[in-house]
């Protein structure tokens, strides 16, 4: 492991910028979310979780496809550089990670061209995924859930934890490795570090809430399709969609066209599956009309669909939809009742 | 068991209702819940204090219209702004008044989420305590206690209606009208500005919307089967969150609210980046207030404000 | 790396109305680009996104087949903006088409097999493209029967081509419309009761399209007959965006009606509840 001391992050920055496009937590308001840096000192060093998720760096809220006019069809110019993220959690990290697998490799056919999003991989290749360690997780995460915690490496390039003097930082991935090679003012880390870090991470630890066993929650979803179970889970929800625009693993998108005479454009968006028009089809014909039913789709999607399609949760327990919920549709409260109730025999 | 619970799990006992919306205990400290009671023992966990923020009357439209074909009456406990709510729905003929039993609860504000934010400087509260008139908030390293009335939301310190004037049945004894002083001060603090400074203001606010549509899908007010944003025939406005097409939504979805918004805040507590709704909301209000005298869901006699026609109403926009 | 968000332009060639009150037309596109031509290869049972700059993008089956030479042949019908727009069009204007997307009808399965296709309405369109394919390759194939209903007469869609499979005697064809109509000496009925009492072989493959309707009567009468579940197709619509299993909307279960389908068995069907 190494470290520099904290009085250097301006220098690693400016290391990074000399690269990569560099990304971080910024304050926007009264909130924080991440957007691109040209300095270090618009990073907002208090708050690690941000608002909206970071997948918008990839996946942005509204994104051109492709503009037209008498000249025909051009796409937007690629990204020059590639992007580096600093501060995200270990849960935003994975996140990123699980979206890769939907727009670059959709539903595991990686030979086919066609299925890939080259826009995400344009502004995904070569980038680089700096976690920083969440030294004080919110009673709302439940990442542990997933086999995760405050100090979790999964799929980071670097992995980083703030400490009281200096930053630790561990090179995970061969590149991550060799940018950190490349800041002359590492140092390698001592005994001491290392008691620091312990220390660190067993706090954070005893912050989060003990995890629940998730066991054959996918099974279980497959079971209760007909259940009057999600009648009672899903009867406050009142379809706002806040949930999922937060969310850093939702992906919905909505593509729509804004054009006049014979120039224009062609956009997508973020959308959700909550939202009532998401299905209505021109006919008028509406397969989820019902809000339960929607309710339903995401948590099947989530937990059940996504799991058939890429052999895991599309979750990683960071629980800004937990947050956000204006009528407090607590997703871990829900799973514990969908894993609890027990299904009925019915009489055909 | 608190009144309130005892109301409602006679209501239930005795056949009057086969359900009530009410709230419950959320699974975090600073809120609470929608609940459905159906039973006595859903009853007994009915609860009734700042946390309670939800407008309850927005389960009898949108999609939840179904409840009313599923129950013949339903219950639902009402403070001042909610209760106005439902006047407003039975003023436009979305729901029958024998159709709604009203419990109405006395209210003395509820909390802002997210001024308790700013007052902990972002550190999550794990515990709150309310005694008196003062709240308690608990951290991980902190302990602050500040009179209650410094993190209750905007909408009820300029709140003139806080009970119920509508109700088949009121726990305690309603208030009537209350006094209070500066209203619209948030309106008359902005208006003082140049015109220069108010229009970089709403360009920097609205260009943060990311079009979640939280706040129309959660204000009870806003009940279109197709809202005019979702048309695309024709399309009136752009879907992406570009400021323009943000700040015309947001204009828009006001002026369909004129005579209509209860401001009972639900849309500023589920903007998910807590964009500064209410000035939008309370300046329209202000000028139903101040043009035609007129307060949204006060009277279930009255007709719509934008649906009426008064031949003394003031014409000056058209004379000069 | 291929975009396929990025629509290729085609030309109309030909409009032609397939009812009298114009609400149903079929479009002949022809591909302005060789090098599109070259690479447009595709299956009986595919669709296209169909696209109007500036107004959005419909999906609709293709009703040509691959051996019908450069041109790509759909039939819309007058519903919601896109498609209003699309009525509009004059021969000679320039569109834009993203394609071949989804899965295509089991061709290779069904060589050497009976197979009845069942069509209803306008639904009928991946169907033609499926038996001008097969008579194209006619040896390749058993017994081919096709039992096709619609309302009245004038709501037959491609009256050109059954009029020339009528003639043929290696396609047996059964016209039904739901009501007696003045001039029309052919079958009257449903077409499930004509499935019923048309006699079919249970052994037969089984392809099927049509309004929701038809599709819910239809399947019992099928099983019935004793057709199993994984001889059994149809084509299934959603509403679309991406075409490419992106953007999530015409999700069904674990499955997207743009890459694991349009095209289902109605074993794979029965696996996924919110199919029905």
């Amino acid at each position: 492991m190494y470290k520099f001391k904290r009085i250097y992050l301006p220098e690693f920055i400016e290391y990074l910028q000399k690269t990569y496009f560099v990304f971080a937590p910024v304050k926007s308001g009264t909130e924080t979310e991440f957007k691109q840096i040209t300095s270090f000192t618009e990073i907002d060093q208090s708050r690690l979780n941000t608002t909206i998720s970071p997948k918008e760096i990839f996946f942005p809220r509204s994104e051109v496809l492709f503009t037209y006019d008498e000249d025909g069809i051009k796409t937007p110019p690629k990204r020059e550089k590639p992007a580096a993220l600093w501060g995200m959690r270990a849960c935003d990290t994975r996140s990123m990670r699980i979206l890769n697998d939907v727009f670059a490799n959709a539903h595991q056919m990686p030979e086919k061209d066609m299925f890939k999003d080259p826009y995400w991989i344009d502004k995904y290749k070569d980038c680089l995924l700096i976690t920083e360690a969440c030294l004080n997780p919110l009673s709302t995460c439940f990442c542990n859930w997933f086999s995760s915690g405050p100090f979790d490496e999964t799929g980071s390039d670097i992995f980083v934890v703030k400490g009281e003097v200096d930053y630790y930082l561990k090179g995970i991935t061969p590149k991550g490795k060799e940018v950190l090679a490349g800041f002359e003012k590492t140092e390698k880390t001592i005994a001491k570090d290392e008691e620091e870090l312990k220390v660190l991470q067993s706090i954070a630890d005893s912050y989060m809430n003990p995890p629940t066993d998730l066991g054959d929650l996918k099974d279980k979803l497959g079971k209760i399709w007909d259940d009057p179970l999600w009648d009672e889970i899903g009867a406050k929800c009142i379809n706002c969609g806040a949930c999922a625009y937060v969310c850093p693993t939702c992906h919905c998108f909505d593509v729509s066209d804004e054009g006049k005479g014979n120039k224009g454009k062609r956009v997508r968006l973020w959308d959700a599956c909550m939202f009532q028009l998401f299905t209505k089809e021109a006919s008028g014909h509406n397969p989820r009309s019902n809000s339960i039913h929607r309710v339903r789709q995401r948590i099947m999607h989530k937990y059940n669909y996504f799991v058939d399609n890429y052999q895991k949760f599309l979750c990683t327990g960071c629980g800004r939809c937990v947050t956000v919920c204006p009528v407090n549709m607590d997703i871990r409260e829900i799973i514990k009742q969908i894993l609890d109730h027990k299904i009925e025999k019915k009489d055909k | 068991m608190t009144e309130l619970q005892n109301k409602i799990k006679e209501l239930i006992s005795n056949k009057t209702l086969d359900l009530v919306i009410g709230w419950g205990n959320g699974s975090m400290p600073l809120v609470s819940t929608p609940m459905f009671i159906k039973s006595e023992a859903d009853a007994e966990k009915v609860i009734f204090d700042p946390t309670c923020r939800n407008n309850l009357a927005t389960y009898l439209t949108k999609d939840k219209r179904r409840l009313g074909k599923d129950y013949e009456k339903i219950g639902i406990v009402v403070k001042g702004c909610d209760a106005r709510s439902v006047v407003l729905y039975v003023t436009e003929n979305q729901v029958r008044r024998d159709q709604v039993f009203l419990i109405g609860v006395p209210c003395h504000g509820v909390i802002e989420k997210k001024k308790i934010f700013d007052l902990t400087e972002g550190r999550e509260v794990l515990e709150k305590k309310i005694i008196g008139e003062k709240i308690t908030l608990k951290g991980r390293e902190f302990e602050i206690t500040v009179p209650l009335h410094d993190v209750l939301s905007d909408s009820c310190l300029g709140c003139r209606y806080p009970d119920a004037r509508e109700f088949d049945l009121f726990i305690g004894e309603p208030r009537d009208e209350v006094e209070v002083k500066g209203e619209f001060k948030v309106v008359d603090d902005f208006e003082a500005k140049s015109s220069e400074e108010r229009w970089d203001y709403i360009k920097d606010e609205y260009s943060r919307c990311i079009r979640c549509y939280a706040c129309r899908n959660v204000c009870p007010s806003c009940y279109c089967n197709e809202c005019f944003v979702d048309q695309n025939d024709p399309q009136w406005i752009g879907k992406t969150p570009e400021v323009t097409d943000n700040i015309i939504f947001h204009l828009i979805r006001n002026l369909h609210l004129a005579g209509r918004c209860v401001d009972c805040g639900a849309c500023v507590s589920a903007c998910p980046v807590n964009l500064n709704l209410r000035i939008m909301n309370k300046k329209v209000e202000k000028e139903m207030k101040e043009r035609f005298d007129y307060t949204a869901g006060l009277d279930i006699n009255e007709k719509p404000a934008m649906a009426t026609y008064c031949e003394n109403e003031k014409q000056d926009f058209i004379m000069g | 790396m291929c975009n396929t968000y990025i629509p290729i332009p085609m030309k109309i060639e030909r409009i032609i109305n397939e009812n009298p009150d114009k609400s149903l037309r079929t479009y002949n596109l022809s591909f302005v680009n060789e090098a599109d031509k070259e690479k447009f290869v595709y299956m009986p049972g595919q669709f296209c996104e169909f696209s109007i700059l500036g107004k959005g993008e419909s999906p609709f089956g293709i009703a040509s087949s691959p051996t019908e030479e450069g041109i790509l042949k759909f039939t819309v019908s007058r519903t919601g903006s896109v498609t209003r727009e699309i009525h509009y069009l004059q021969e000679g204007d320039i569109v834009g088409v993203r394609g071949p997307l989804g899965n295509w009808y089991p061709e290779e399965l069904v060589r050497g097999q009976d197979v009845v296709i069942i069509g209803g309405g306008f639904a009928f369109t991946t169907l033609r493209a499926m038996i001008v394919y097969m008579l194209e390759h006619r040896d390749r194939y058993g017994k081919i029967t096709v039992i096709y209903g619609a309302r009245t007469p004038e709501h037959f869609i491609y009256k050109e081509e059954l009029d020339e499979w009528e003639k043929r005697d290696d396609i047996i064809l059964h016209l039904t419309i739901d009501k007696p109509y003045p001039g029309w000496e052919k079958l009257i009925g449903f077409v499930p009761t004509i499935t019923k009492e048309v006699r079919l072989d249970s052994q037969s493959y089984v392809i099927v399209c049509g309004p929701p309707i038809m599709i819910k009567y239809t399947l019992p009468v099928l099983s019935e007959i004793g057709f199993q579940d994984d001889k059994i197709f149809t084509s299934l619509e959603r509403r679309m965006k991406c075409g490419i299993g992106k953007c999530g909307r015409c999700g069904i279960g674990s499955k997207y009606v743009c890459i694991d389908g349009p095209v289902f068995s109605l074993a794979e069907l029965n696996k996924i509840p919110e199919a029905f």
